[in-house]
């Protein structure tokens, strides 16, 4: 197998010498280490080093991707990729990022990253323990785990940018399974970076998180008040990001194109898209282009769209630093560290406001109760019926369906307890939001 | 991919701290796509996947390893990697290989498809899409295929080689009007070589995510409530796939984790219920021939009018269930995940129930024709399904074209209550994501009907 360096050189050579305009690698090399521990001993462990290079090339001012996981062979790569962009009939022109100057980024602590793989596996192990010791009606977890992963990504091309980073990304999970009575309920919670040695806070999250599940039953179906707590407004705001997508909206698939500039949400709502976001930062994007900070929404008012520099270009604007990609796919628009802006209420405040509604703290059915295209969503939901202020008990076997944008323009107040995704890639956030109406199907 | 020699010691190496079972597991896959939007290419990639995993078992503990780089020292690495999670020494004794060879439909190979070809496809079935109506707005399409080449072999002499080709394509039609926009996609795939387009008729499937479009966006919003809903065939048997089959895995049922743990032989399903796993149907989307554990791949009976037949089983599931027998059910997307029990073709069999019939008679209640994904719980059974074309019932005739609609429920509770199984089946295609990642599935039923779901909608009484 060849070394990159002469990869890239042999893939660039050729490229300009069939007649490309320009060419560039993207490496991704990844160090992946788990272990999962059940009743004190090893359930699964997993090690691996994984890698592959995206070749791009530009023919004739079209873009065509070859990717392999094999460093052999450039020239039939290149082949590859300029058979693809001579496939292409779309005009829009996607240049690439020249050489340029970042700003130094300094990401967070992870002392996981440095322990051996026995110390992992004795916090894994202190874990499970802690888990089962934290509640009699605690049985089993269904996964108690720690992972590792070490990413870097080197970004070359003929036009002289020689972009490289290494991001370490930490996290510990667990999936506590509870019974009481006859019923069991099941939940999870996890940490990262260096809160997963707060080992007692994850247990909590995880323990109350299948409590409140417990003697629940749907509600009367017909319209509530809804707080949206943080962890399920975020899992929402994820699934329609790509609406703020300028490719999504060049291309008709985004009910926000032409929308700049227009109240597209309630004056509540503020959403930042941030690289440098402090607990993930990024000095630059997936194609090289030095990061930006931006609010997408400012009090409701939709004041960009994210743009790579292909829809930039088309656009007539910067790129906002939204290029997004697999290791393996061509170049998208994705959202770096993606977030609704804190409001001042705590949210028992939120639910004092409310007085009378439901919290809703699990949605599921993501990948298919819900489309980005119309915005409509309908999710089976779980959470608490609020009477007066105070919840009274649980609920479940609902769903709340509506429209996205709708419920944007819905949002009465935003809480101050914003909360993170996983830092894989793009992060989106939210704190806990209090909607004015929400369409519930239940009993 | 590698030498009988050398994986044996591979094998060999793996075992020597103690494992009583190793696993290599190696893979040289090739990937082409296209992406169409507006009738124009967008895009078009090719990605080679080429890795190595080994894994060790001893008793109900796993360890994986695995490299990108397939070279013996890395692979051997790999094997010390994995072995380095268990204890202990054992002796073993160098077996020869039980060769088997996997045959899938493969007459068009996909190195030897042009993207010209590739293209074609793609227009026609955009094109059809756009004519059918002005309202479509944008026709994107996708196309997809894969020349998945496989070799596992094992510390107990098994060596498996698989090819599996797949193909898929997809169109997705928006249709727009008044600033709300519906959209519609139908996405056939098979597993085959690029003579699966002699099946697959993209002008039809152009006209059907166009047709869809245009109905949903002409149509209210789903009433909400617990009423009689009748599933069309097809992709209609994600309800089977989520609301029971995820429960019947031995991920699930090894752990304790289901509701359908220690239910063998019990009802758990209305008596017309016959429910079946079928990874030998030749040239299909979930087919395989060999699992990847080296097992044949078989036709699995998992409910039998009513009665539960059998769990879904790997090699790691059946060692925490007592030895029960494996089903050739173990796959994995590739080398970067270590395989466990998953679905293949999963649907209920045929019935004796007529088609209308079963609609006439139910009452006010919901007609989904057409299914999108879903998601369950296996712990609780608690599932949801999108429905993606749907129709209100009234006094037994169809009265209005509904959207937004959501199925909610529990496994347990919707196998009981179905009560008309048609006589005509056919499948769907899907990508099942769970444990071992995302792997090529079908679903399938004929038309059925469910006495009572909770339907999720946000319309008021039509």
């Amino acid at each position: 197998m060849m070394k990159f360096e002469d990869f890239k050189k042999a893939a660039f050579d050729a490229a300009l010498e069939k007649g490309c305009t320009a060419a560039e690698v993207l490496l991704t090399d990844e160090e992946q280490f788990s272990v999962n521990i059940q009743k004190g001993e090893i359930e699964d462990y997993a090690s691996a080093h994984s890698f592959g290079l995206n070749l791009r090339v530009s023919l004739n001012g079209r873009d065509g991707y070859a990717y392999t996981e094999l460093l052999e062979e450039p020239e039939q790569l290149v082949e590859r990729a300029m058979d693809n962009a001579g496939t292409i009939e779309s005009d829009d022109d996607h240049p690439m990022q020249p050489a340029c100057e970042y700003v130094e980024v300094k990401a967070p602590e992870c002392r996981a990253m440095d322990m051996t793989a026995d110390e992992k596996i004795a916090y894994a192990k202190q874990l499970e323990e802690k888990l089962l010791a934290a509640d009699p009606r605690v049985l089993r977890s269904e996964t108690t785990a720690v992972a590792t992963v070490r990413v870097t990504k080197r970004l070359h091309n003929t036009l002289g940018l020689a972009a490289d980073k290494t991001g370490d990304l930490c996290y510990s999970v667990i999936v506590p399974i509870m019974q009481q009575g006859e019923e069991l309920k099941n939940s999870v919670a996890f940490r990262t970076g260096d809160e997963i040695f707060d080992i007692d806070g994850l247990v909590k999250e995880g323990v109350d998180g299948a409590v409140e599940q417990f003697n629940a039953s749907p509600v009367p179906s017909g319209e509530y008040k809804v707080v949206l707590r943080n962890n399920a407004a975020a899992d929402m705001l994820a699934a329609f990001s790509s609406m703020f997508s300028a490719d999504a909206c060049q291309k008709g698939l985004s009910l926000l194109a032409g929308r700049e500039g227009q109240f597209i949400a309630s004056e509540a709502v503020t959403i930042m898209d941030d690289p440098f976001y402090a607990k993930n930062p990024r000095a630059f994007d997936d194609e090289g282009v030095p990061s930006v900070t931006k609010k997408v929404v400012d009090k409701g008012v939709l004041t960009t769209l994210l743009h790579n520099l292909k829809t930039a270009k088309k656009a007539g604007v910067a790129s906002t630093s939204n290029g997004g990609r697999s290791s393996s796919g061509p170049v998208g628009v994705s959202p770096s560290n993606f977030y609704i802006v804190e409001g001042e209420k705590s949210l028992d405040e939120l639910i004092a406001a409310m007085q009378n509604g439901l919290v809703i703290f699990d949605v599921s059915g993501l990948h298919s109760g819900l489309n980005p295209v119309s915005g409509d969503f309908s999710l089976i939901a779980k959470g608490l019926l609020v009477e007066d202020g105070k919840a009274v008990r649980s609920v479940d076997q609902i769903t709340v369906a509506g429209n996205f944008l709708k419920l944007m323009q819905s949002i009465t107040e935003v809480g101050s307890d914003l909360k993170m995704g996983i830092p894989m890639g793009a992060v989106v956030g939210s704190p806990s939001l209090l909607i004015e109406k929400l369409v519930v199907s239940g009993s | 991919m590698v030498s009988k020699s050398i994986a044996a010691a591979v094998l060999n190496e793996a075992l020597k701290t103690g494992a009583d079972y190793s696993e290599l597991f190696m893979q040289d896959s090739e990937f082409n796509e296209v992406n169409m939007i507006d009738g124009r290419v967008e895009n078009a990639s090719y990605q080679r996947k080429v890795g190595a995993g080994v894994r060790v078992l001893k008793g109900t503990s796993s360890a994986y390893a695995y490299t990108a780089d397939t070279s013996e020292q890395a692979v051997m690495e790999a094997a010390r990697s994995a072995a380095a999670a268990l204890n202990g020494v054992k002796e073993f004794e160098s077996k020869s290989f039980a060769v088997r060879q996997g045959s899938a439909p493969y007459e068009r190979r996909f190195a030897d498809v042009r993207n010209d070809e590739r293209v074609a496809l793609l227009r026609e079935g955009s094109a059809a899409a756009k004519a059918y109506s002005p309202e479509i707005t944008q026709v994107t399409g996708k196309y997809l295929d894969a020349d998945h080449r496989i070799m596992v072999c094992n510390s107990e002499g098994v060596w498996a080689e698989d090819v599996r080709p797949r193909t898929r394509s997809f169109i997705t039609a928006v249709a727009m009007k008044d600033g709300e926009a519906q959209t519609g996609y139908v996405s056939p795939g098979l597993g085959m070589g690029f003579e699966a387009y002699r099946q697959i008729d993209m002008k039809q499937t152009g006209e059907e995510a166009a047709r869809i479009a245009v109905t949903m966006l002409h149509a209210p919003e789903c009433p909400s409530g617990a009423v009689p809903v009748v599933i069309d065939g097809g992709f209609g048997g994600v309800i089977l796939h989520e609301a029971c089959v995820h429960s019947l895995e031995a991920t699930a049922v090894g752990r304790g984790n289901s509701e359908f743990c220690g239910k063998l032989g019990q009802k758990i399903a209305s008596s017309i219920v016959t429910a079946v796993d079928d990874g030998t149907m030749k040239g299909e989307w979930g087919s395989i021939t060999y699992d990847d554990e080296g097992t044949p791949s078989q036709r699995n009976v998992l409910i039998e009018d009513g009665i539960l037949k059998t769990y879904l089983v790997d090699l790691l599931g059946s060692r925490r269930m007592n030895g029960h027998p494996l089903t050739g059910s173990s796959r994995r997307q590739d080398y970067t995940f270590a395989p466990t029990s998953r679905m293949t073709n999963t649907f209920f069999a045929p019935g004796k129930d007529d088609e209308e019939e079963m609609i006439r008679t139910m009452g006010e209640g919901l007609f989904a024709a057409k299914m999108g994904g879903g998601s369950v719980n296996p712990l609780t059974g608690e599932f949801q399904f999108a429905v993606t074309e749907g129709y209100w019932v009234k006094d037994g005739k169809i009265y209005s074209p509904v959207r937004g609609a959501t199925l909610i429920g529990r496994g347990a509770d919707v196998l009981m209550k179905i009560d008309r199984i048609g006589r005509r089946m056919w499948l769907g295609q899907g990508m099942c994501g769970s444990q071992s990642g995302s792997i090529p599935t079908n679903v399938g039923q004929p038309r059925i009907r469910v006495s009572e779901i909770t339907v999720g909608g946000k319309g008021g009484a039509l």
